[in-house]
This record gives structure tokens, sequence and C-alpha cells, in this order.
């Protein structure tokens, strides 16, 4: 990763010309070939940017002006940065891409469905984990559990639950009910958040639908005291 | 159609009809209202496809017709007119109706009225009578705690029934419970329970506010519910669902029953309140002789009073959320409120004092000491 601070102008030319006036930026110049010219202010979003693959030239040491080409179909995209004063160019070793941690996002499906597989009361009284990724010749059950009655409860989890999510339970439990075992088998449908639409759509099918609160599940925050439970 | 009406009157009824008119129906029609000149009366009429109005207009009818106009453009022009005698006239050939009003004068385009759907009327025969204040009253002791959560229907209506002699509703968004049982001079010549949304329980009494009739007529059908007083009829689709079974919510028993002058506590409440901000609750200190309720929030200041309080026994604090217990003692009003508590975590009971039949359940807060 290469970080230049300079003034410097730039001028892009490709579906649209612009041109951005001279002033202080900051240029980085990553390994893939992407390059992002920054102001001290706009948020996170560059001035200016090209993705890869690009093809950049330098001229002069420190650099005077810096060329970026990237073909885009017939056409060609072209930024070319003039720079007047170049303040800071260091550059650094991020190591290997393969390397580098990918975003963890919070409160993905899988983090959901680790805690609930410790925490299954949660997707509803009673119920206990008999097997998580349960598998079916059509896909896995996330959670295969038996209520305080014994019968089976097949849940399925989601961050968001939408109208496809009930339908997706609704073939896991039409496949799961053609054996005579799992012929009283019922749904739960868990997720952060369920659209209204899909708690329609699953009540009227009797899959009970069931929001979890990732921070009550992580033992961070004891659930609200409710009535009743909604 | 060629009416001629007074603006004053038109806009008091017009102003319920855009309410009740559609804002986002996929049909045009929806978000207009009708006016329908029929056999020498006129009326206006709106819906949204789950609850339809027919207020009645006082018209001066010269030609009898139908048409549906864009409802807040025609509230609108009402509102600018100069004059307060206007004339509507609609003119089939342009597709308008012609407003008049002293020198002004308005083409509105009008909207598809095959699309707007036939409304309901009272059944007489299927309906029931009850005394309107009575109706009303009972719905607003307990509007305030039906949910306003859409994705679950069932808790965003309140639980009207009647039997015998007396009228029962019933409200809860999952946090607390208001029950109001309000007992009639007459026997009910039907029974019924239905789910009605509380928006149609709201519009009922706004329209109640602006009626002399002291009586309203219910028809309940398969899944919807007529109301009607004198000529003005509000119908509602009724919610599906079972509501929850709020007899088992109620506890039986109380650890502690404590008299409060209504007046006083709910002003306590209110002042202490001010500094329970960003989800603090309120702080119900109970102790020998006394309630200490405090708030505090941080960044932003704390607040505490004392007041007298029958309390005996090992000294506690409950916490509540100040919207939800000040809602419970609005509703109990000036009266006498009976506070009935059982531990920190178990849900506390208002019941007003007088005798009226209302109880609201609130469940506490969780308190990090």
């Amino acid at each position: 990763m290469r970080l230049i601070v300079a003034r410097c102008s730039a001028q892009y030319s490709g579906r649209l010309d612009t041109v951005l006036p001279e002033a202080l930026r900051l240029i980085m110049v990553k390994e893939d070939g992407s390059i992002l010219i920054h102001a001290d202010s706009g948020g996170y979003k560059p001035l200016n940017w090209m993705t890869p693959p690009t093809v950049i030239e330098q001229e002069g040491e420190p650099p005077q002006r810096i060329v970026v080409r990237k073909h885009a179909g017939r056409s060609e995209d072209r930024l070319q940065i003039i720079l007047t004063e170049v303040l800071s160019d260091v550059t650094h070793d991020m190591g290997s891409p393969e390397e580098a941690a990918g975003l963890a996002k919070d409160g993905v499906e899988a983090h959901l469905q680790e805690l609930l597989a410790e925490r299954p009361h949660h997707c509803g009284e009673g119920l206990r984990l008999v097997r998580r990724e349960w598998p079916t010749d059509i896909g896995p059950v996330d959670l295969m559990c038996r209520d305080a009655d014994d019968e089976w409860v097949a849940v399925e989890i989601k961050r968001i639950a939408t109208i496809e999510s009930v339908e997706q339970i609704t073939r896991y439990l039409e496949r799961l009910r053609t054996d005579p075992q799992f012929a009283s088998c019922r749904g739960v449908l868990a997720a952060q958040s369920i659209k209204p639409q899909a708690r329609v759509l699953a009540q009227s099918r009797g899959i009970d639908c069931v929001e979890v609160d990732l921070a009550v599940l992580r033992g961070e925050r004891e659930p609200e005291l409710r009535l009743f439970t909604a | 159609m060629k009416i001629e009406l007074e603006r004053e009157d038109f806009l008091t009824q017009l102003q319920a009809a855009v309410r009740v008119a559609s804002t986002r129906s996929a049909i045009q029609a929806l978000s207009g209202v009708m006016i329908a000149a029929v056999s020498g009366s006129c009326e206006l009429r709106a819906t949204d496809a789950d609850m339809s109005l027919r207020v009645p207009l006082q018209a001066q009818v010269t030609r009898e017709g139908s048409v549906v106009l864009p409802a807040r453009l025609l509230m609108d022009v009402m509102r600018s007119l100069p004059r307060s005698s206007v004339k509507l006239e609609l003119r089939p050939a342009e597709g308008d109706v012609e407003v008049l009003s002293g020198n002004a004068s308005f083409h509105l385009r009008t909207l598809h009225a095959e699309d707007f759907p036939p409304l309901p009327a009272v059944d007489s025969d299927a309906g029931l009578t009850l005394p309107l204040g009575a109706f009303v009253e009972t719905a607003a002791k307990v509007l305030g705690s039906a949910s306003r959560d859409e994705t679950r229907p069932v808790l965003t209506g309140i639980l009207v029934s009647a039997s015998g002699h007396e009228v029962r509703m019933v409200a809860t968004d999952s946090y607390r419970l208001s029950v109001k049982t309000t007992q009639l001079a007459t026997q009910l010549a039907h029974t019924f329970e239905v789910n009605v949304p509380a928006r149609a329980l709201q519009e009922l009494a706004r329209l109640a506010a602006h009626s002399e009739d002291e009586e309203l007529s219910i028809s309940v059908r398969q899944n919807q519910v007529v109301f009607a007083i004198g000529s003005t009829v509000l119908s509602s689709r009724l919610i599906d669902g079972q509501f929850p079974n709020y007899r088992q919510l109620l506890p039986e028993t109380f650890v502690q029953e404590l008299r409060f002058d209504g007046a006083e506590l709910r002003e306590v409440v209110r002042r202490v309140s001010l500094l329970a901000q960003k989800n603090a609750p309120l702080r119900l200190a109970f102790a020998e002789g006394e309630l200490t309720i405090s708030a505090q929030t941080p960044d932003i200041g704390e607040a505490r009073e004392s007041l007298p309080a029958p309390f005996h026994g090992e000294a506690f604090e409950i916490g509540f959320n100040p919207e939800f217990l000040r809602e419970g003692l609005d509703a109990v009003g000036e009266a006498e409120v009976i506070v009935k508590l059982i531990s920190p975590l178990r849900p506390g009971l208002l019941e007003s004092g007088d005798g009226s039949g209302f109880v609201y359940l609130i469940m506490p807060i969780r308190l990090n000491v």
C-alpha cells in the first residue's frame, strides 16, 4: 500500500469528464491496482478512484505526474494526477491478500445458529437441540429440536426473515413430513428481524415466528420484561 | 351531480373523511372522497379498504349523482375558498367538477368512481344499541395500551366484548395491559367479542366528540364491525388472530396494596419523569410510610421527590417505563389510585379506586442498581 500526501489536481476522462482542482489530498495506491484520491472531509468516499485492473505510470521522483489507465470496453478510462508538492510518500507491506482477515459481520446467520444451538429455548419454550444442520435431501435444517412434548421442531435461522425464508422452511417441513416419524414436525422461523409479510405468511402456515436479540443471546443484556411472549 | 352547501359544514365532515381516505393505495380512487347525492340527500364517503366512513352532508341537491375527488386537494381548495357558500357541479364531458365560491372557480379532475367500493350500512336487525358516551369513554381508557407495532397485528386492536349489562375493552402491547369494564343501565340484545383496530376506535371517538347523538349502533359481521352515530357510519375490518388471554395475565394476589391520591401521584410522576430520558427508568422506592420516586439520566441530571405512602414491610425498589406509568395514571384520572405490587420483577397493577372498573397492569423494568 502506497500512501502519498500531496498537493495535486486530477483530471478524469472516461464515462464522463471531471476535474479535481488543486488541493492537499491523500492518494492511496493499492497493491491490487486500485487508486483512490481522498480529501480530509466528505466521509469514507474518495473524490476520484479507479478500480483494478489498471495500468499505473509515474513520472518524476518524487512523483510529478501519475497516470492511471483502464480499459472500459472499446474506450479507455484515464485518470491523470498532477502533483505540485509531495509532503509524504510511504509504502507499507500489508502482507498477501490471502492473509488478510475479511470483515467479520456481527450477527451473521452462522453466528446466530451457534448461539441458538446453545440456547434453543430462545426459539420456543422447552425446546432442546437434537442436531445442528439436520440433513434433508433438499438442504440442511438449521436446528432440529424436540419440544417439551417430545415433538419434532425444525428451526430455520435468518438474520432478517423474509417471505423467501418462510418458503424455505415450508419446503423443509413438507420434505420432513413425508417421513411418518416427522409427520407432526412443526416449524419455527427465528431471526433478528422478521418482515411483517413474512410473519403473516408464516402464521397462516402454522409456523411460529421468534425474534431474537443478539445482545440477550450473548448474555450481554437481560431480556426486557414482558407480560407475555409477543 | 350538482349541489350547493356551506363551506364550514362541509369542511368539518371532509376533515373526518380525509383521515380515513387512503394515503398509499395502489387504487387511486381510494385516495379520494366520494360525494354521493342520492334521493335528495347527500353524503361523503371515504375508505382505505380497512376502514370506511360515511358522513351526511347538509346540501341543496339540484341534480343527483356521485363523484370521487382527490381528498386532500379538495380539502385544501375548500379551506381556501373566499365565500361560505359553495357550488359543486359535475361536468361529465370535461371529466371534472366545477367548484364555485364567490368569484373563485376551480375545476378538479375526478377519480374513477367505479373503482370506489360500495361501503357497508348498518344492519339494524343484527345490531345492538349502546350509549355512545359510555362506549367512547371505555375506549379512551384503554386505547393508549394498544400496540403500534404492525408486525404483531393482533396487539394493534382493542378486544371489545359486550354481553348482559356490560361492555369491556382490553388492550395490550405486551408491556402493559388495560382493561375497562363499563356497566350499562340496560341489558344488551346481543353479545359479541371482536378485535377492533385501535385506529377505528380512535376515529369513532373523534366522530363522537362532534356529535350530539347519544346512541351508538353496532353490528358485527364475519370480519367487519359497523358503527353508526345517527347518519354517520364508520366500519372497520376486524383483526384476525388469537388475542392474548388477558385474564391469565392478571395476578390473583399481590403483596402490597397501596392507596394514593391519583392527581398527586400523577403530578409527582410527571415532574420526576422529566429527568428519565434516553430509556432511563423511573424508580419507585418504597420504605416505611414513604414512596420516593426518582430518575437519573447520565449527562442530563437527576430528580427525586417523596410522598407519604401507606407502605409497611421490607423496603424495595421497582422500576417502570416513565411513559407507561404516566399513561396508566392518566387513564385512572383524578380518582384515588390503588397501586398493587408483588416484587420488583413482577407486574404492578394500577386500579381506579372509585370502582369504575379500570385496571392497568404494567411490567417493570430491571434496575441495574
